[in-house]
């Protein structure tokens, strides 16, 4: 029996390692919380364009967003798999995640490139260098977020994930609803409310 | 398999994740028909979105930590833990707003508004004061004016983006002192003689400078003079020798200003 492993002795009677994940996601959230604020500080502020009126497309991320949410719920799949000790289905989800997640940074990189044909570029005005900062943080957590998925994959396609093994599964799955719920307060803020931002309003009107 | 220190570990089932997973979708359908013009309601809640979208996505987020985080389920330590860090985030983002949104725009300008020059060796703030009576100091004031030299004075017009008056008149050659005053309680401006016609020319260009130049292209050769920003309530001057005669233009080069507040110079 690998009691050991799986249940240790701790004063709390939690976890080590997801109590490290929550306070790891608590802290994140001030990395997150620093360049939102930025981005909303800088908001209206550029005095040159372009402006977010100018290239943001809201149709096209609430699409990737859509496809982001949908990645989540096969997480949850996969940790309910785990729990359930099906391993075709645990590598299945695993692996429906990390394609869902890749989707995701596709459109990321299409709309990088598409922004900077149309001359937004992260040293170009104040939109830009808050909104690339922002958003390529975000965009590299889902990236190791994928690369984790599919490393948890590759445990899964040997056989070693199960019921005992299921709270790897867990915190893959924390820290990939965590990347979730960041892109609903950046879609959010910089689509839906700031996507729709026109030049400076300047202090003299 | 029941341990005896295993947590409480009931997961929602495959029923709650489906349920859980149409709601966050058809709430993200929501927020885009929210905003979506040919969904015809974004005009018409106008800046009532604002709050709505917040909400929604207050939602989704809670949604996911209670039931895909499954804090819900799980140990209130782990909840206080993420809560805090969000908490802590949360009054990260209101400071640095309220901090920004406190030097009313751009912080730069702020900053450059209320710059005071540095003054070197200074030994002491009684002796600085006797001896740098004015910061702006490019005329000695106490010094009796000898015949030659002319003060004007100008002002902008309130809150508007115009000058006080249309016309300055001096004779060429003329040491010619300006007392620009901005009884504005927003705006912040400056005063710039150009040569005729090029006032526009001359501020687009200001605008590309930036307001470390005090938003006048650094030598300019159609600038015969200019004062520095005058930020709201504040007063400055520049003094400057009258170029040959001729008609020539003072405007504010602050960005926007200088299609309303302009006016002629007139050298005789």
């Amino acid at each position: 029996m690998a009691h050991a492993a799986e249940q240790e002795y701790t004063t709390t009677g939690l976890s080590h390692r997801k109590l490290l994940m929550w306070v790891f996601l608590g802290s994140d959230c001030l990395f997150f919380a620093a360049l939102i604020a930025t981005y909303m500080v800088y908001r209206g502020q550029s005095l040159v364009g372009p402006y977010p009126i100018d290239i943001i497309s809201v149709p096209v991320t609430t699409i990737s967003t859509f496809v982001l949410l949908m990645s989540s719920f096969a997480m949850v799949q996969a940790l309910a798999a785990t729990n359930a000790d099906n391993k075709r289905a645990i590598v299945g989800w695993l692996l429906t995640t990390a394609a869902l997640g890749s989707v995701f940074i596709g459109f990321q990189i299409f709309e990088f490139n598409s922004f900077k044909n149309e001359g937004l570029t992260l040293g170009g005005n104040l939109f830009g260098a808050s909104f690339f900062t922002l958003t390529g943080f975000h965009g590299a957590h889902v990236t190791l977020g994928i690369i984790w998925l599919l490393a948890m994959s590759v445990i899964g396609a040997k056989g070693r994930l199960g019921p005992k093994t299921a709270l790897d599964v867990e915190l893959l799955g924390l820290y990939w609803h965590f990347v979730d719920i960041v892109w609903i307060v950046i879609f959010t803020l910089l689509y839906l409310i700031g996507g729709f931002d026109t030049g400076p309003v300047l202090p003299g009107g | 398999m029941a341990h005896e220190t295993e947590q409480t570990s009931h997961h929602p089932t495959f029923k709650q994740y489906v349920l859980v997973a149409i709601i966050l979708f058809a709430i993200t359908i929501v927020e885009f028909l929210l905003i979506w013009d040919r969904a015809g309601v974004s005009d018409d809640l106008g800046i009532a979105k604002i709050p709505l979208l917040v909400g929604l996505s207050v939602v989704k987020f809670y949604i996911v930590i209670m039931f895909y985080m499954h804090l819900k389920f799980d140990n209130k330590l782990f909840t206080t833990l993420f809560i805090g860090g969000l908490a802590l985030a949360f009054m990260v983002g209101l400071a640095l707003l309220g901090l920004f949104t406190a030097m009313n725009g751009n912080p730069r300008t702020y900053a450059l508004d209320r710059a005071i020059p540095y003054v070197e060796h200074a030994e002491t703030e009684k002796a600085a004061e006797t001896t740098t009576p004015a910061i702006t100091g490019t005329t000695e004031t106490e010094t009796p004016v000898a015949a030659g030299p002319l003060a004007l004075s100008i002002g902008a017009v309130g809150d508007s983006l115009s000058f006080d008056i249309d016309n300055m008149t001096a004779d060429s050659g003329v040491e010619v002192t300006i007392t620009f005053t901005n009884p504005s309680a927003v705006n912040t401006h400056n005063f710039v003689i150009v040569q005729a016609d090029t006032k526009d020319a001359v501020a687009t260009d200001g605008t590309a400078a930036g307001p470390a130049n005090n938003w006048v292209k650094p030598g300019d050769s159609r600038v015969i003079a200019n004062t520095v920003l005058i930020g709201p309530g504040e007063t400055g001057e520049v003094t400057f020798t009258a170029p040959a005669p001729g008609t020539y233009q003072f405007v504010c080069t602050f960005p926007g200003h200088n299609f309303t507040m302009f006016g002629n110079f007139i050298v005789n």
